[in-house]
């Protein structure tokens, strides 16, 4: 069988200590491909109904996806799934690194994990033996020294994800790690690894991958390869910002090209954008009440990308990365290294807190890192318990003496320092911040922006509202690695699939145009959302498929590694499949869509008077009821139809 | 198709200590046995067989060749996009990741970290997607010198 994928999952039930293998019939993977797409057959049928998330029937899916170790390239993002203990919804995350053709190497696409062990365990799989071991030395370690130590037992090849101190203690917003700073952040899907009691898992298996044509598959990655290879110079990171206040100033908006935007991932990584999205009024600043007029390009010095660029001493590749977005920084202090803070990390513990000192950034990535904790979240969370202080709502009898005015670097390292151990206040904040403000209460809830209690990403609707809609629409609430208007013109599905709106790259167009609910915007927000569930079928990365259908080709990949020959319509079909699956396990697990929409302040109600996102309100009701029906859901609930379920063939 | 062993094995082991999948097992002096589940079909196996009772994926008898004598990767940085898929392909994990020599792509590029481990099965130059990677055969006695030399001159 040389189709990509490996047909097997492994099941293991951590209360009873039992393995289960399972054969996974060839339909199901033509129904929804590998990944996230198997998880979510999977876990729609064997979580029960309002299961407890942090309770034995929820199940924890690591899974590969179909492209992972086939030779295509942008393929080595593994997943995490499960019911989200943050939202109450399906949850999932992504992460890079070596990970993902780990599992696939065991003989498996997914490994899943049902109950709950009396004692710390880890999972060790290699070709012959798979065994739970005890981890009490291990637990209360944090993610990388975990890490280390169980490298020096199994040796290098060994591929390891753990959770830190923050999935131990059940923090709502902690994360899963691999590769010694790689995390598998959103969803709070740590602390569904930690209530399992589950340390760690370490993968050593060396299983073929079977493919179907690996010639095609090759000359196909070639061809990749040379748009990627494509890098003219860039010059220095002051370019990228002008040209963010450019883009504020204009009336007009261009669509986007994402050679541009992997070019300036090749250069800088992610945090090419530091300065440039705040000015044109992509990065949410003071807790999404402030505008560029707060954060100028003075203060968003100091994530200058150059100056970050300077302590990067060897750049990160994850498996099958051409590109090379990732780095490794040197730095000061009680630690020497780090993995190079990202985009969001940078502005969610910088602008989003008004705090301007590079130095803790780095630190505050590393010690995040260590702890197993969402960055994003993290900062959201001090963010909104900044607005509170300033409020009157925390005093500095709640925070412990911990002064948290705006931009106050070390109140921000304290604080965070605290909810990774969980004191004080630090404990009232670990959930994030929906579940803070409840704590807090005094009408707190006004000063958090979420979409069913995730805090959506460093990406403001107000500017693109196609991320306000995915915010608030999708079965996994406030992401932003499902879509936007941004991200359907770099993706140019419309070059390989029929019936979608046209976007040509630079073509000039109204900005009003952008803030209208329309026919065609449900249209290129239904097409991101399904291209997306293939991507993490597929185990791609977005960044790679940023640069365009016909240049990352992914349809193409999939019929050379499957030998299917499917297509693209049929493809985007799949995605639909896993779209509204996913929905159907929310309804199960008795969410109310409609109640996932994000917070007034994030949709510019009431609009802002100042700054790049000036008098803009998106008109978000309209928009999910146009997207709802365009998925056969109904508009007014959000419910996937019966008839649509029987059309995709979902029991 | 999976590797299988003959009954002419006579059941030295030296299989079993070579395959970097674990799919060989038997007693002592007794005939060997390839599980075909786990054979990655590497063929470290035929070449160590001293009895050559090892036949390939195809049914072809293997031959033992002296393990100085294995081809071994060569890597060229020219073409390589450091994506680290031979590294994961390496069933001996003998490949690493050099540091970067020209701190301006800093970029790190994959080598033969343990030479002694290679098997010389070409997985690393077989899943190489955009060719970087040849198998080479060590020269023989006379002709090493000149080797030698047009390595350092490439770097």
């Amino acid at each position: 069988m040389n189709r990509g994928y490996m047909g097997k999952i492994l099941m293991v039930d951590l209360s009873k200590g039992e393995f289960l293998e399972e054969k996974v019939p060839d339909e199901v993977y033509e129904k929804y491909l590998s990944g996230l797409g198997l998880a979510a057959y999977i876990l729609y049928q064997r979580i029960p109904a309002n299961a407890d998330p942090l309770g034995p029937d929820n199940i924890l899916a690591f899974v590969s996806g179909l492209l992972t170790g086939t030779g295509s390239l942008f393929s080595g993002r593994w997943m995490v799934a499960g019911k989200s203990p943050l939202t109450g919804t399906w949850g999932d995350a992504n992460c890079g690194g070596s990970f993902s053709p780990a599992i696939k190497r065991c003989g498996y696409d997914g490994i899943f994990f049902r109950g709950i062990s009396e004692k710390p365990v880890y999972l060790y799989v290699s070709n012959r033996k798979i065994e739970l071991k005890d981890a009490s030395s291990l637990w209360g370690k944090d993610a990388i020294e975990t890490e280390e130590l169980l490298q020096e037992e199994y040796g290098p090849n060994a591929r390891i994800a753990v959770i830190g101190p923050a999935g131990e203690k059940l923090s709502l917003i902690s994360g899963i790690c691999n590769d010694k700073g790689r995390i598998a952040a959103r969803s709070g899907l740590g602390s569904v690894m930690g209530s399992k009691r589950l340390k760690a898992v370490v993968l050593d298996g060396k299983k073929r991958i079977g493919i179907h044509d690996r010639i095609e598959v090759h000359k196909l990655s070639k061809m990749c390869n040379r748009w990627v290879q494509f890098q003219p110079p860039l010059g220095p990171s002051i370019v990228p910002a002008l040209l963010g206040t450019l883009l504020r100033i204009l009336p007009t908006a261009m669509a986007q090209d994402g050679l541009i935007y992997k070019m300036i991932l090749r250069q800088w990584g992610t945090g090419g954008l530091n300065q440039m999205s705040p000015e044109w009024g992509d990065s949410p600043i003071k807790n999404w009440k402030g505008s560029s007029k707060d954060w100028p390009l003075k203060k968003s010095k100091s994530a200058d990308p150059d100056l970050i660029k300077k302590t990067e001493f060897v750049k990160y590749h994850c498996y099958s990365c051409p590109l090379g977005c990732g780095g490794k920084c040197s730095m000061t202090g009680k630690y020497t290294e780090t993995h190079k803070p990202e985009y969001e990390s940078v502005l969610a513990l910088g602008g989003l807190c008004m705090n301007e000192d590079t130095d803790s950034l780095f630190y505050l990535n590393e010690i995040l890192n260590r702890a197993g904790m969402d960055t994003i979240s993290a900062g959201a969370t001090v963010a909104f318990a900044m607005e509170c202080y300033e409020k009157g709502i925390l005093t500095r009898e709640h925070t412990g003496g911990i002064d948290l005015t705006w931009g106050n670097t070390s109140g921000v390292i304290e604080l965070v320092e605290k909810m990774i151990r969980r004191e004080g206040i630090g404990d009232i904040l670990a959930d994030g911040s929906k579940l803070a403000a409840e704590r807090i209460g005094k009408g707190a809830h006004e000063f958090t922006v979420h979409a069913g209690g995730q805090e959506p990403a460093m990406h403001d609707g107000r500017q693109d509202p196609g991320f306000a809609l995915h915010y608030s629409v999708e079965p996994t609430p406030g992401r932003h690695t499902i879509g936007s208007q941004l991200y359907y013109e770099m993706f140019q599905l419309w070059k390989r699939v029929k019936g979608i709106p046209k976007k040509w790259p630079f073509e000039i167009y109204p900005k009003n145009r952008k803030y209208k609910a329309s026919k065609d915007q449900a249209l290129e927000t239904a097409a991101c959302s399904k291209y997306m569930n293939v991507i993490n079928g597929s185990g791609l990365c977005m960044f790679g498929c940023f640069l365009g259908i016909t240049r990352t080709p992914t349809f193409d990949w999939l019929n050379a590694v499957t030998g299917w020959n499917k297509t693209p319509e049929e493809y985007m079909e799949i995605g639909e499949r896993i779209q509204t699956i996913k929905q159907a396990f929310n309804i199960r697990q008795g969410v109310d869509p409609r109640k996932n929409k994000l917070s007034p302040r994030g949709l510019g109600t009431p609009p802002q008077a100042e700054g790049a996102n000036k008098n803009r309100t998106v008109p978000i009701d309209k928009m999910m009821a146009d997207y709802w029906e365009l998925f056969g859901w109904d508009p007014a609930t959000g419910r996937p139809r019966d008839e649509t379920l029987a059309r995709l063939g979902i029991h | 198709m999976p590797y299988t062993i003959t009954e002419k094995c006579n059941g030295c082991g030296a299989c079993a200590r070579i395959c970097p999948a674990d799919a060989i097992s038997g007693e002592k002096k007794a005939v060997h046995k390839v599980d075909g589940e786990l054979c990655i079909e590497c063929g470290a196996c035929g070449r160590t067989c001293p009895r050559e009772a090892v036949l390939d994926h195809k049914g072809r008898h293997c031959t033992m060749l002296k393990r100085s004598q294995w081809s071994k990767p060569s890597f060229d940085r020219k073409t390589c996009m450091s994506c680290n898929i031979c590294i994961d392909a390496c069933p001996v994990s003998c490949i690493g990741l050099a540091e970067p020599v020209d701190r301006k792509g800093a970029h790190g590029y994959p080598y033969v970290r343990d030479e002694k481990a290679c098997i010389g099965c070409g997985f690393c130059a077989l899943s190489c997607p955009v060719d970087s990677i040849t198998m080479v055969f060590p020269l023989p006695k006379e002709a090493k010198v000149s080797q030698g030399e047009g390595k350092s001159a490439a770097g």
